[in-house]
């Protein structure tokens, strides 16, 4: 390195730390910044920290099947006090044998206040030679039993989910009419849509008596046995041999719950600090260089062309972003870069003005004045003389902007919130929430959670911006 | 006066210029979904007729075949189907300009009708209601914290506010609404969780009115709660700075009562620009109210917007857009208005003749 560059190098350092000292006398600004980098290494590292598989099959119904519905974080445990059922998954390989009835079962331990959300069985067979009938008993531990399940099987992949099947939902319901208060039971009869907001899954865990119905009898602990029998009409050569598993999903899952189709909400929120920040910084540092850009060089040239420039600018400036946005993004169903360069085609205007004036001071500098009578071009004037005034001022600029992209991309994707077609942001999921009924449904997790991310992302660029201006903003210098 | 005249003639049309372009984008956009709509209608049509027809006059299946290809031709140039497509996208924008906005694909107004202009004209006084008074009520709060904070700088509120705007600043409203109606009609149920009365609604004028206030409790909370930070704090800032001026030193070198110099001094001077900044704050507001509706199901244009996306009707999106960006930019034209009449300096160059 030559003796110039190497003074350079220890000019621009020095620079820096003066920099970096003043910033820290800002506390606001020191809190947006660590934000800030929890939030880049939540976006670099999201695969590390969640299923980047479970990311890809957002919008993929069948992979979400064994996960819980609309269940609270796995901590609300801590927060109420009371013992929710943990997501558990037994898996059993039955080995072929020669007998006409497979029987098998599996034992599952209820000691919680809130049972499993659901349980479900898949089982598969190796071979598709079959048919066999097959039935499904639970034993209750105070030693009621519930056919729950009576059905032909001809092999291949068989789900069982307590929660949709029909067959069971009526097992269950003529098993629990024979406790229940008859007043409710004959009420429900007269009304059979009441039915469909019974969980049934819940019902097998609860205590007998009037008012089990509605869960208010409370979950009978101890050990219930699942039990699957199949009975062969004759005996299939080879004998098959089956792959069973049973998942009681969770009363709770994960860090932040899941979402009423069973998604982790963990992965999208994850993920989606990818999007947000590629969105916000994406448009920002866009929007700035050209509105910086724009404003110096129409303080520049003055006159006619300033006047002219500065009537594009107001032209460009009233117009209705978001009614636009709207129907842009509902034609063009646009994907994150897109969309960004579209919020920069419309949020270029923004610091226009201000770096218009500061240009205009700058101007009048005698440095200047000497500049262009020495003979510099005005490229070079405007590189060399203006621009290195306003350009730490830039990043002030920046930072200041990255809120609104954030905020407008959430809005839009809330009401627009398409699957499939956009990968799950953080408004997407708040679309998911609001069309599902979330709030009144009390899924807080599902609305709070994401919000809050927004909010925080949104927050700590303000932070950092009101505190970048307070150092570099020179018309605050001076 | 004429050089107001002129500069209102000059922001007026800038308005229009927007407004065409924001039109012809539109309408380019949305030319081939236009065509697939006005195509299926014609068939609908033609269908109908040719069936009528064949009936009265006994056609064989040629005759039919010719006929209805012949019927096709006549809507279809009636509705310039068969001009070229830049034709086709400038005479809808004039269409649509001329407060032509034609039929929905599938909503309908609450008196059944089809017709675009009737779904929009019954949502625009309620986006009104709810925003009007949201806004005053913010700007008051605002006015009133911001003073108060400016006339006590430094202490336990004056930081509060600052904090607190730049919170809320970050706060989505729409989202932001959900967390009010998870807590006040989810939690303690003590309000409703959205629409715009009861289910039926009260016959009584007054029980009608009281209901639709406790329906408006809700969504005002969340557009003041959302809003008045940033106005206090912008008030704040024009105030203190007004603090530092000259004059003021003065008038408490002379000994003035320290509230004269507040209301007669300071006031008066940070008007100006207190007014017009929360002017300019209440249009950048008007689209975070179109997406809070949705979320309280406030039967407004917001709310429009949400079930047209979702029911993929084309023709109100477009109509929407349309009186959506009018609204706008005559409350640009306005607030522009009452900017350069207030602000001294812009007031006299114009006065003068100047630019």
């Amino acid at each position: 390195m030559s003796w110039r560059g190497r003074s350079r190098l220890r000019e621009f350092i020095q620079s820096f730390t003066a920099f970096w000292h003043e910033f820290f006398r800002f506390k606001s600004g020191v809190v947006g910044l660590v934000i800030t980098i929890v939030l880049v290494i939540m976006a670099i590292g999201a695969p590390f920290f969640v299923s980047e598989e479970a990311y890809r099959n957002w919008d993929n119904p069948s992979y979400w099947d064994t996960y819980p519905h609309a269940v609270p974080p796995a901590w609300i445990g801590y927060v109420t006090g009371e013992r929710y059922a943990p997501q558990t998954e037994v898996v059993k390989d039955i080995p072929p044998l020669p007998t006409q009835i497979v029987s098998f079962s599996f034992l599952y331990n209820c000691t919680y206040d809130h049972p499993p959300s659901d349980v479900i069985f898949l089982i598969e067979s190796t071979h598709r030679n079959f048919s066999c009938s097959l039935k499904l008993r639970v034993e209750r531990p105070d030693g009621e039993e519930i056919v729950v399940l009576h059905r032909k099987y001809d092999g291949g992949l068989l789900r069982i989910l307590f929660s949709t099947d029909e067959d069971i939902r009526k097992s269950v319901w003529e098993w629990a009419q024979k406790y229940e208060d008859p007043e409710t039971v004959s009420k429900i009869l007269a009304n059979p849509e009441m039915l469909s907001f019974i969980d049934i899954p819940h019902i097998v865990f609860m205590k007998k008596g009037y008012g089990m119905l509605f869960e208010r009898t409370g979950v009978l602990e101890g050990t219930y046995v699942f039990n699957i029998t199949m009975i062969f009409s004759e005996i299939p050569t080879p004998p098959p041999g089956f792959h069973v598993r049973a998942v009681f999903t969770g009363a709770a899952y994960g860090l932040m719950g899941t979402d009423a189709r069973g998604r982790d909400l963990a992965v999208g929120i994850v993920f989606g600090s990818r999007l947000a920040l590629i969105i916000g910084l994406l448009t920002a540092v866009l929007s700035t260089v050209v509105g910086v850009l724009y404003g110096i060089v129409s303080a520049y040239l003055g006159g006619w062309r300033d006047e002219l420039l500065q009537r594009i600018q107001e032209t460009v400036s009233s117009i209705p972003v978001l009614p636009l946005l709207i129907i842009l993004a509902f034609v063009m169903r646009p994907t994150v870069w897109i969309l960004a360069l579209l919020l920069v085609v419309f949020g270029w205007v923004g610091p226009v003005k201000t770096v218009r004036s500061i240009a205009y001071q700058i101007k009048e500098e005698t440095y200047v004045e000497a500049a262009r009578a020495v003979g510099c071009s005005s490229r070079r004037i405007i590189a060399k003389y203006i621009s290195p005034q306003i350009l730490p001022y830039m990043f002030a600029l920046i930072a200041l902007g990255v809120p609104g992209a954030i905020l407008t991309e959430a809005g839009i994707s809330f009401l627009l919130g398409v699957e499939g077609v956009s990968e799950p942001t953080w408004g997407r999921i708040l679309h998911d929430a609001q069309a599902a009924g979330a709030t009144m449904a009390g899924m807080w997790w599902w609305v709070l959670i994401p919000g809050f991310m927004i909010t925080l992302s949104g927050l700590a660029f303000v932070l950092i911006g009101n505190a970048l201006d307070r150092i570099l903003n020179p018309m605050l210098k001076r | 006066m004429r050089a107001l005249w002129r500069y209102l003639l000059f922001r007026t049309l800038n308005a229009a210029i927007v407004l065409v372009i924001v039109m012809l984008v539109s309408a380019t956009l949305f030319n081939d979904m236009m065509e697939k709509i006005v195509r299926a209608e014609i068939d609908e049509i033609v269908k109908q007729q040719v069936k009528t027809i064949a009936q009265q006059q006994q056609l064989n299946e040629t005759q039919i075949r010719e006929l209805r290809e012949e019927l096709r031709q006549t809507y279809y140039h009636q509705y310039g189907l068969d001009k070229p497509k830049w034709y086709r996208i400038l005479y809808n924008s004039w269409r649509i300009l001329t407060f032509n906005l034609g039929r929905a694909t599938s909503m309908t107004s609450s008196s059944g009708t089809h017709e675009v202009s009737d779904i929009i004209v019954e949502a625009i006084p309620n986006t009104v209601l709810l925003f009007t008074t949201g806004t005053v009520i913010s700007l008051l709060i605002g006015l009133f914290c911001g003073l108060y904070a400016a006339r006590n700088p430094g202490l336990f509120f004056d930081r509060f506010i600052s904090i607190f705007a730049m919170v809320t600043y970050t706060l989505p409203m729409w989202w932001t609404g959900m967390l009010f109606i998870y807590l006040f009609a989810y939690k303690l149920g003590i309000l409703p969780s959205g629409g715009i009365h009861s289910i039926p609604p009260p016959k009584e004028p007054f029980a009608y009115f009281t209901d639709l206030l406790w329906h408006l409790t809700l969504p005002l909370a969340t557009l003041v709660f959302v809003s008045f930070g940033s106005f206090a704090y912008v008030v704040r800032n024009i105030v203190l700075g007004t603090f530092q001026q000259d004059f003021v030193m003065a008038a408490r070198a002379k000994g003035m009562p320290e509230r004269h110099v507040v209301y007669k001094h300071v006031l008066r001077a940070a008007s100006p620009p207190i007014v017009t900044m929360m002017l300019f704050g209440l249009l950048g507001s008007l689209s975070g109210a179109i997406i809070t509706e949705a979320v309280f199901d406030w039967p407004g244009m917001g709310r429009l917007y949400w079930i047209a996306v979702e029911m993929n009707d084309v023709p109100v999106l477009l109509g929407l857009t349309f009186v959506f960006t009018f609204i706008y930019l005559i409350a640009t034209v306005v607030v522009d208005l009452i900017y350069g009449l207030l602000d001294p300096r812009v007031r006299i160059g114009l006065m003068a003749g100047g630019k």
